[in-house]
């Protein structure tokens, strides 16, 4: 089949600021990729690199003021998703794109049920009578491997575990059978058995709903565990995408081959971690050239002069580094 | 009022030690806020006249009933005048005079030298009484935080029995009671209005008191009172001043309030007993309830607008 | 689950409010006795002023107000007079003190409720307009009049407002007549000047509470995910960030009641002449009618300490999170 054709969501040079007080946050200046159907492409990065923001400024849900899409395309089905009305993309979202968020416990109405919470999606975009939006929610939730489903529709969210509150909002998210799911770090704020199912839950997703995911992570162990594909982000640029395998397996930048250096690897025995010295650059004043150079180990002198451009290395692995060119 | 101040306060209170650097930098964050200093310049000007503006007018209290009711400087008014010879009565048109900028009350008395006194009168009500409740209340909330255990207990359900009767009610019981003297009626305000101040710096200190720096000092073996004076009262400084700034305008509305309901002192000329007076000649002489009144409103205002803005500076994050 | 903590806690409460109310009464009664002239002065500066011979009375006075038997007798018998709802005698109105508020009380009671349905609907919605379009013009007016609104003397306002509408204009003429049914029409255009002066603070006090509750919870999480489920703006504003920002609004607003709504209407009602009670307490402090001053403050004072019972109560059913033990 055709790469093209199979295209589901392409982001191109997507820019999104923040107009503040202390100067122009450049959160994502520069993001490309494309999602296809049924496949899974993790955003790979440090807090603060600009996933979430990517991730927000698809559905056009960046606070505005400060925040502004100032540049790009997000095309889906034929629609410039920057482009439509917020009439049109309120029929987007949730009915076709819908998002899972980070932390459970801050995404859900600390006041309503977490029942009412998941029909009320159902209600606005679907003809659906209570009674059968309600059967609904009750049969995602059992799919979600929630026990005593019906307690949980009728708990608030501070009466359940951080599981079962992803677990929900993972069901309220799949209410009107989306053609994409973005997930912001759905696992981070979990601990590491719940972390396990959750993973469980997505992989089951791909397997039998054909649902393509966006995913985001800063956890390389993730990506490798449930990724299709991997862009690796930035200073709110994608600096290299690739198959996952060859994402871990043969790094072309030096930032995600430091990425990876970060992961434990339990079959050596080492005294520390590896680690990437220094911070994340200040979306405020990034640094000239490639935005990595202060922090690169490999650094030449034109990386602090140019931006690298984007070059393939093959069809399907690009990477913006002077390394490669 | 004081349920306002704990949301606000809350929020407030960091460390403001005798810093200059810290307080250079809360200055350079409230400078921005225009209205902030606005507010500040006038409360400043207000000062000025009350020290200083009693030496440049005229008696306050001189009547002279040939010159009763004449408007305001730029303000005409009609008069009427009972003619003997003719018995009729005369209606002729009264300017004001310069030598009046601010125009006469119904006994001629001076009102631009009436209103320079009541600034006077008001600015230490309002200083004195907030005062006086400010140092209560930071007393009882540093004790009550620190001794903890029944004196807590003690302390705190004292100033909910305090802080359930209505405010206003209770001064006019208490000034009524003891008789309207000015230094009743600032004692009556300063005795009631601490117990916002006791809540707020309560929680303050039962924060700070879990803080490193206090341990520290307990460990190194400081005394209880080197722990309050040095490290818990430092601490709620800038929580104070934020307090200090929104309840003045409170007290000053309270003793005008008082004085206009006929409980102020009757031998001081505040703001509100003029405004008293001047409700019953508002057909005649309008100016005597006006000007008054926009003084205690501008001066209430500016309270606002500055203590609003300190707080910003304190705490961005809040947004009351 | 089920309510029964909820019982104790209610029984809790009202046990505290007994203690509260009667650590009141104990106050109210020190500082009567304190004072510098005792209540038996107050009745024989009357009784001389009017002309009667004060020697042949005062016995009968004291005796009959027990005023001289021991401190602590008496103090056992204000507390039994109050218990029975005998509040003492209005010598000036000559009948006893609670037949007065009986038939005043209603005065005050409208004029409050009146005021309170204005300031609240116009103010909640000003608020959250003010909230919702923070940092815009519209913001800065409404947040600069509610600056104003809140720093203008009642009482001078209410003057202010006859000497325009009644003095100059000519409207509004019409005085409170008792002899009319409560809210006839007369009556009510009677109320609209003392409407506006009690309601502009609390106008004023709303729209600043309500503009910081909504800003307090506008940008929290579960807003963007009620925004990612393609809700339309009216129902993420009005059902999610409302229902979280009413928690506070009401505590404030109950909170108000004794600081801010009674002091106010005391005041309206002397300048406007409507006869409630802090009409009836303003002419009893000229006639040196002391229980009717007394019992003022004590009516205002429980119904605070009522009103405070019951939004404890009520916060428990508002808000979920709310388990008090």
């Amino acid at each position: 089949m055709n790469a093209m054709s199979n295209v589901i969501l392409k982001i191109t040079n997507l820019k999104t600021h923040f107009f503040t007080r202390r100067g122009v946050v450049k959160a994502v200046d520069g993001v490309d990729f494309e999602l296809r159907r049924g496949e899974c492409l993790c955003l790979v990065g440090e807090s603060g690199c600009g996933k979430t923001v990517t991730a927000l400024s698809i559905l056009g849900l960046i606070d505005s003021p400060p925040g502004r899409i100032v540049d790009g395309e997000v095309r889906y089905d034929n629609l410039d998703l920057v482009k439509c009305s917020a009439r049109q993309l309120r029929q987007i979202r949730g009915k076709e794109i819908a998002m899972v968020f980070q932390e459970a416990q801050s995404a859900l109405n600390p006041v309503l049920t977490v029942g009412d919470q998941i029909i009320e999606q159902m209600k606005i975009h679907l003809p659906m009578e209570h009674r059968e939006a309600r059967n609904r929610a009750l049969s995602l939730l059992e799919e979600m491997g929630v026990p005593s489903v019906e307690r949980v529709m009728s708990s608030y969210p501070h009466q359940l575990s951080g599981g079962m509150k992803q677990r929900a909002l993972i069901a309220m998210s799949l209410t009107c059978d989306p053609q994409i799911l973005i997930a912001d770090e759905p696992t981070t704020a979990v601990d590491v058995t719940i972390k396990a199912q959750i993973l469980d839950i997505f992989r089951d997703l791909k397997a039998k709903r054909q649902m393509s995911l966006v995913f985001i992570t800063h956890d390389l162990a993730v990506v490798a565990e449930i990724g299709d594909r991997a862009v690796v982000i930035y200073g709110g640029k994608n600096i290299e995408s690739a198959p996952v395998s060859e994402i871990i397996g043969s790094p072309k930048h030096p930032y995600t081959a430091g990425l990876i250096g970060c992961l434990p690897d339990i079959s050596q025995t080492t005294d520390r971690l590896a680690s990437i010295p220094g911070n994340t650059p200040s979306p405020i004043d990034l640094p000239q050239g490639c935005s990595f150079h202060p922090r690169c180990s490999k650094v030449m002198e034109v990386c602090s002069q140019r931006e690298p451009a984007q070059i393939a290395i093959s069809q399907e692995h690009q990477v913006s580094c002077h390394l490669n060119q | 009022m004081t349920r306002r101040l704990r949301d606000i306060a809350r929020k407030v209170g960091r460390p403001l030690y005798v810093n200059r650097r810290l307080v250079n930098y809360y200055w350079e964050r409230t400078r921005r806020n225009k209205l902030a200093v606005v507010g500040l310049a006038f409360i400043l000007f207000l000062i000025l006249l009350g020290a200083v503006g009693p030496f440049f007018t005229l008696d306050p209290t001189l009547v002279d009933f040939e010159q009763k009711n004449l408007p305001p400087v730029g303000f005409t008014t009609l008069k009427s005048v009972y003619d003997i010879e003719t018995d009729e009565l005369a209606t002729s048109e009264v300017r004001g005079i310069w030598t009046h900028p601010l125009g006469t009350d119904s006994k001629g008395r001076d009102m631009l030298a009436m209103i320079v006194s009541g600034a006077r009168v008001s600015l230490l009500v309002g200083l004195i009484a907030s005062g006086i409740a400010i140092v209560l209340g930071t007393i009882v909330g540093v004790l009550s935080a620190y001794l903890g255990g029944w004196a807590d207990n003690v302390m705190m359900r004292f100033t909910d029995i305090m802080m359930t009767f209505p405010f206003f009610l209770l001064l006019v019981l208490i000034v009524f009671i003891f008789g309207p003297r000015l230094v009743f009626i600032v004692l009556a305000i300063g005795l009631t209005g601490w117990t916002g101040t006791a809540r707020l710096v309560r929680s303050e200190s039962l924060s700070l008191r879990t803080r490193e720096f206090v341990m520290a000092a307990r460990a190194m073996g400081a005394s209880d009172g080197r722990i309050i004076f040095r490290h818990l009262v430092p601490n709620v400084v800038s929580l104070i001043i934020v307090i200090a700034t929104l309840s003045i305008p409170g007290v000053i509305l309270a003793e005008a309030a008082l004085s206009f309901i006929g409980l102020g002192d009757p031998t001081v000329a505040s703001w509100g007993i003029i405004l008293e007076a001047g409700q019953h000649s508002l057909d005649t002489a309008w100016w005597v309830a006006v000007e008054p009144g926009i003084m205690l409103f501008l001066t209430v205002l500016a309270f606002n607008f500055l203590g609003d803005g300190l707080r910003d500076a304190f705490d961005p994050k809040s947004n009351i | 689950m089920g309510k029964s903590w909820l019982r104790a806690y209610i029984l809790k409460r009202l046990l505290y409010a007994v203690i509260i109310a009667w650590g009141i009464l104990t106050v109210t009664f020190v500082l009567v006795r304190v004072g510098p002239s005792s209540p038996a002065d107050r009745y024989l500066a009357n009784m001389t002023a009017s002309g009667q011979d004060v020697s042949q009375i005062v016995e009968a006075i004291e005796a009959r107000y027990g005023l001289d038997k021991p401190m602590h007798e008496q103090y056992i018998e204000y507390m039994g007079n109050l218990f029975q709802g005998k509040l003492g005698w209005s010598f000036s109105n000559s009948m006893p003190v609670i037949d007065l508020i009986k038939t005043h009380w209603i005065y005050s009671f409208q004029l409050i409720l009146l005021s309170s349905i204005f300031a609240a609907l116009l103010g909640v919605v000003v608020g959250i307009y003010s909230a919702v379009k923070q940092y815009t013009k519209t913001d800065y007016i409404a947040t600069f009049f509610s600056f104003v609104g809140i720093s203008l003397p009642n009482f001078w306002l209410g003057v202010m407002l006859i000497l325009v509408f009644s003095v100059k204009l000519g409207l509004f003429k019409t005085y409170y007549d008792t002899g009319l049914p409560l809210f006839s029409l007369d009556n009510l255009k009677a109320l609209v000047l003392p409407v506006m002066t009690l309601g502009t603070g609390m106008l004023a006090g709303y729209v600043r509470y309500t503009r910081s509750a909504m800003l307090d919870n506008l940008r929290k999480g579960f807003v963007t995910t009620a925004r990612a489920k393609g809700l339309p703006e009216r129902t993420v504003i009005g059902k999610h960030v409302f229902r979280n920002a009413l928690l506070p609004l009401v505590t404030i607003v109950m909170f108000d009641l004794g600081s801010i709504v009674f002091g106010g209407a005391y005041l309206t009602e002397i300048v406007f002449g409507i006869p409630g009670l802090g009409q009836i307490s303003f002419n009893a402090i000229f006639a040196n009618d002391y229980p009717v001053v007394v019992a003022v403050t004590l009516i205002g004072t429980s119904i605070v300490l009522l009103v405070n019972l019951v939004t404890d109560v009520a916060y428990t059913y508002l808000d979920p999170r709310i388990r008090y033990d």
